[in-house]
């Protein structure tokens, strides 16, 4: 092999990590992905509102994640994360008005959104269903039915900072916009998913004394 | 953010833990799976395309104008808009990252190594 075929191979391709710092950062990328997987799951399904093709997006991230981040500091590895499954789930929905169109352009009606079976797509119980349960389950199928409905940006700020707890940096990293445009997004998400559950169960969604 | 605000994060971040705590067994099954999956990526070489970008922006773009050129629905604004729809999803990363798998590129590749070799 002359000079110029080694640095072509060099170039080319790059051998897996080994040894003892290989299995160090499996364990840590395992036990970030295990820490995170559940709520991506719930994240991506509440986007998609399809718990099949949540898992399929959320296996995508991790497979991604790991293909070309597991490199990165560890403490980058979250908002990275849920960057490449966002940039997945608003692939999925360009996916979703393609194929729409192109049934429609083929003469079959495309798959109605409002099919969308809450209580079908809901968490198993387990067998065991008080009333506290069932209580958490209807408020959660109305906060996930509202959350569904935001606009994309304010839906993605929102679950990004309330369901998986990102900071504002760390949201914007995942969303790939400004700091500013997390808080404003944000902002407006909260104040539409109160205004909208306001009706429902003001115990547990709204003010119950009213509007601001 | 106000008190009510507060109080409503607060119980929409309850309901939706608590929701994270009832998945299933099949579904943590899967999730489990879909982990070790991924783990093994960490085991395989990889290839750096960035070498190939160019290359690939070229086949995207070959790609999109035979789409385009063979496509019917070119004749309104509205039409005009969906072609662009599906151009951005032709041209996304996800697309690229499928070009990846081509034999085209393995094509590329052992040609480059022979000419750098001759």
């Amino acid at each position: 092999m002359d000079v110029n075929t080694a640095v072509f191979a060099v170039s080319c391709t790059s051998t897996p990590i080994t040894g003892t710092r290989a299995l160090q950062k499996k364990r840590q990328l395992n036990q970030f992905l295990a820490e995170v997987e559940r709520r991506a799951l719930r994240i991506a399904e509440i986007a998609v509102r399809d718990r099949d093709e949540a898992l399929d997006l959320v296996q995508d991230a991790m497979i991604k994640l790991a293909r070309n981040y597991s490199e990165r500091n560890n403490d980058e590895w979250t908002p990275l994360f849920y960057r490449i499954l966002q940039n997945g789930v608003r692939d999925w929905h360009r996916r979703q008005a393609v194929r729409n169109r192109v049934m429609v352009w083929v003469g079959r009606k495309p798959s109605d959104d409002n099919d969308y079976d809450a209580v079908a797509a809901a968490p198993d119980p387990m067998g065991r269903a008080p009333d506290e349960e069932l209580s958490n389950n209807e408020a959660m199928q109305r906060l996930e039915h509202a959350v569904h409905e935001l606009p994309m940006r304010q839906r993605e700020a929102f679950m990004l900072r309330m369901f998986e707890g990102l900071d504002v940096a760390g949201t914007a990293v995942a969303m790939g916009c400004s700091q500013g445009s997390v808080k404003t997004h944000y902002s407006r998400a909260v104040h539409s998913l109160r205004e909208t559950l306001e009706d429902y169960r003001p115990a547990e969604f709204g003010s119950g004394d009213g509007k601001q | 953010m106000n008190e009510q605000d507060d109080a409503f994060e607060k119980m929409a971040k309850d309901a939706f833990d608590a929701s994270v705590d009832k998945l299933d067994a099949a579904t943590l099954s899967r999730l489990n799976r879909g982990r070790h999956e991924a783990l093994q990526e960490l085991e395989r070489p990889r290839r750096r395309w960035s070498r190939w970008m160019p290359a690939t922006g070229v086949a995207a773009a070959v790609l999109v104008a035979v789409v385009t050129l063979q496509s019917p629905m070119t004749v309104d604004d509205e039409v005009g808009a969906t072609s662009l729809a599906d151009m951005e999803i032709l041209l996304g990363e996800d697309s690229i990252e499928m070009l990846e798998d081509l034999e085209f590129y393995s094509w590329i590749d052992i040609a480059e190594m022979e000419s750098d070799v001759g």
